[in-house]
């Protein structure tokens, strides 16, 4: 247990020597670096390419987006099947390849009637 | 090795063949040229219809206990889910022939694009133009193949699942109605939150019934609640929550409140759809939840659905006599004969079975063909529902004036009707298996019911036509077909209904 | 720890969302606690397939996921219709049916 334990102690002291290096960096940087406060209008402002910052951080998702989500969340959920199914085919044999063809079929199916109705250009 | 469970394809044949239909009719959509597609369409789907019609017939001659449960134990063909099945497949053709409608109105009840903004350009161009939306044929199939899954699920989570395949697209096909757009959008929304919530009161219940019962099937279930180990609390807790969703799906009170805005803000067709068929659905699966699942709770659920009942019967046909719009008035119809069905089920044993059964088939093809009577009086805002519109139209058009009388008085349960036939033996089912009190509750409900629809017959027939009174369209082969199915079933069903009631009383057993 | 504290969070997961769409107003939030409640019972039911030592609680939250992926984009596409054809995404606003 203790053989097992110690083998983290390397993963440990790494961690230190990262944090040392990089809190050793920064400390450094404080020393060394001079001490004006300046509060100048528009310091603390967001950095924008030199540009005057554009008030609001809030931006609104053009819509054309919201079918996209709409596919991809379907096709990335309906993917969970093939988990269990990646499980078993191996040994379930041919009906359970043809199954998830089938399954698979459907889905396809479902990108076809999109990609038919013009759902995936970009307009 | 991984052992497959055996499928029994004769057996699941109509859900298969619904299913691939659906699936082609999307094909059908994609690529099919617009014009043809409706034509294509009625009849590509009123073909699958027919061929699941045939292989639940089929199948109903050699249906035993050993082959009923398949499909590694999700799905039992038995009796009573090859009756439901059928009856679904005779409701869904007769209301897909009025989808099918066209000449109506140009590119019927549907619109080709529900996202255009109201009152803008285009929205003139597409109410003026368009051809209108198909593809409500193939969201139509997969909502009636749900549901025939739904009533012969075996499991609560093939329950569940079928349970979602047949609502999702109802939602859908609410919001697309081609007058009255907001409307019909607001009644989709209202629909489907509530039904989403639903559907999750249901879910929570087939989780904790399964932490009590350690399975989901009806078996399992009846087994573990007859030997009562464990915390029954978590069983009684699930049947709640599982009756919540069930009960919200056949719109008992008080979980009616979507009934009536979705079933005014649809399109006719799919509120025709959805009164008869979402009915026959919801009862089927509760029934089987109940008397196959659930038996052994029997006296702890049936106080409170009978108490239920007690509230539908009497909410419906009070605020019936409230409304002033056909369609809003035949919701809360609705929600009366829900009540009404709910007795049935609390009737219990062979006879309430029966009665259930043949209720929902009688109740479905009247409603269907009064929802297709409705589609026809119309002016040039779409169909005029509200009730003074409908003043005076026994002199406009005494056949269609007429009919809907017919239909009214069936609704009403006066004898020679289909209605009187299915109150009666619904209501004796109910005296026979000792639930006298919900009679009592039914009866008085059926008279206050009485009451809406003698005004509007009244109204009809005794009141000068005015300015307003729209004029009845026409109707196509298809709607006329429909309609007339449907009130011939009425009729025959009232003056002979022995044929059905024999076959719902050999239907009326459940395979555990 | 027992598992059946899980139980209780999924409960209380639950009552929190049926709860939550009886008082908030925005579709897109009543829509989110709809959600609280299906992932409420998708816990309850992995809790339940650990104390019941089977894994078909596990499969069954699969199926439930998945049934929730369809619904979400049903929903939207629902709620997204109503914001395209009036912009507004308040159930208020939804109000031209009473009865």
């Amino acid at each position: 247990m203790d053989a097992y334990l110690s083998s983290y102690a390397t993963i440990g002291a790494l961690a230190l020597v990262g944090v040392v290096i990089i809190g050793g960096a920064f400390l450094v940087n404080r020393l060394l670096r001079p001490r004006r406060p300046n509060a100048a209008a528009g310091k603390r402002d967001t950095y924008e390419c030199g540009l005057d910052p554009v008030p609001g951080g809030w931006a609104q998702m053009h819509i054309r987006y919201y079918l996209y989500a709409y596919l991809y969340v379907l096709f990335a959920v309906e993917a969970i099947f093939l988990f269990p199914w990646a499980v078993v085919y191996l040994e379930a044999g041919r009906a359970v390849i043809v199954e998830m063809a089938i399954f698979v079929g459907v889905l396809a199916l479902g990108l076809l009637y999109a990609w038919r109705k013009r759902a995936l250009t970009w307009q | 090795m991984v052992k497959l469970p055996p499928m029994d394809y004769a057996a699941i044949m109509p859900l298969l063949i619904l299913f691939g239909a659906a699936c082609l009719g999307v094909l059908i959509e994609a690529f099919v040229p617009r014009r043809a597609r409706n034509i294509t369409q009625l009849l590509f789907s009123l073909a699958a219809v027919i061929a699941a019609m045939v292989f639940v017939v089929k199948r109903a001659g050699n249906v035993t206990a050993a082959n009923a449960i398949t499909a590694g134990g999700a799905i039992t063909i038995d009796k009573a889910a090859l009756f439901l099945q059928g009856s679904l497949l005779v409701l869904a053709f007769v209301s897909l022939l009025i989808f099918g409608e066209r000449t109506l109105e140009q590119g019927g009840a549907f619109v080709a694009q529900a996202a255009v903004t109201v009152g803008s350009e285009k929205d003139k161009e597409q109410a003026a133009k368009s051809l209108g939306s198909t593809e409500v044929y193939p969201l139509a199939l997969f909502s009636l193949a749900g549901m025939l899954l739904f009533v012969a699920a075996n499991d609560l989570l093939t329950m569940f699942v079928a349970l979602e395949v047949f609502s999702l697209p109802l939602y859908l096909l609410c919001a697309l109605a081609r007058r009255k757009r907001l409307l019909s959008q607001e009644a989709a929304l209202k629909y489907f939150l509530l039904g989403a919530y639903a559907s999750a009161f249901f879910l929570f219940g087939v989780a904790l019934v399964y932490g009590y019962a350690k399975a989901v099937d009806f078996a399992s279930i009846h087994t573990a609640a007859a030997v009562g180990a464990g915390n029954i609390t978590l069983l009684i807790t699930g049947l709640g929550l599982l009756a919540i969703g069930l009960l919200f799906k056949v719109a008992a009170a008080p979980f009616h409140v979507w009934t009536p805005d979705v079933y005014q803000g649809a399109p006719t067709p799919v509120t025709a759809f959805m009164a008869a068929c979402t009915k026959a659905a919801a009862f089927g699966g509760l029934i089987r939840v109940l008397y196959v699942g659930f038996d052994g709770l029997g006296w702890q659920f049936t106080p409170v659905l009978g108490a239920i009942a007690a509230l539908t019967v009497m909410v419906g046909a009070v605020l019936a006599v409230t409304q002033t719009d056909l369609k809003r008035l035949l919701a809360y119809s609705s929600v009366a004969n829900a009540g009404y069905l709910l007795i049935g089920v609390l009737a219990g044993g062979q006879l309430g079975l029966q009665s259930v059964l043949f209720y929902l088939v009688a109740y479905g093809l009247t409603v269907i063909a009064a929802f297709a009577l409705i589609t026809l009086v119309r002016d040039a805002d779409g169909e005029a529902t509200h009730l003074s519109r409908w003043a005076g139209l026994g002199a406009r058009s005494p056949l269609f004036a007429g009919i809907f009388t017919f239909l009214l008085l069936a609704f009403a349960g006066i004898p020679l009707t289909s209605g009187f036939m299915a109150k009666l033996s619904v209501f004796g089912a109910a005296v026979d298996g000792g639930q006298t009190w919900l009679v009592i509750f039914g009866v008085i409900s059926s008279i206050i019911l009485a009451f809406p629809y003698l005004r509007v017959v009244v109204m009809m027939w005794l009141s000068e036509p005015g300015e307003s009174t729209p004029s009845v369209s026409l109707p196509g082969v298809l709607t006329s077909t429909a309609l007339g199915v449907g009130t011939i079933a009425t009729l025959v069903l009232g003056v002979a209904p022995g044929l059905l009631l024999d076959l719902a009383d050999k239907a009326a057993a459940f395979i555990r | 720890m027992t598992p059946m504290w899980y139980i209780v969070l999924a409960a209380v997961l639950f009552s929190i969302g049926a709860v939550g769409v009886l008082v908030r107003r925005n579709a897109i939030v009543l829509f989110m606690c709809v959600e609280l409640m299906l992932n409420a019972a998708n816990l309850a039911l992995v809790t339940f397939s650990r104390i019941n030592g089977t894994l078909d609680g596990q499969i069954m939250a699969f199926f439930a996921m998945v049934v929730a992926a369809a619904e979400v984009v049903i929903g939207l596409a629902i709620i997204m219709l109503i914001f395209r054809t009036r912009r507004s995404a308040s159930v208020d606003d939804a109000n031209l049916l009473k009865y």
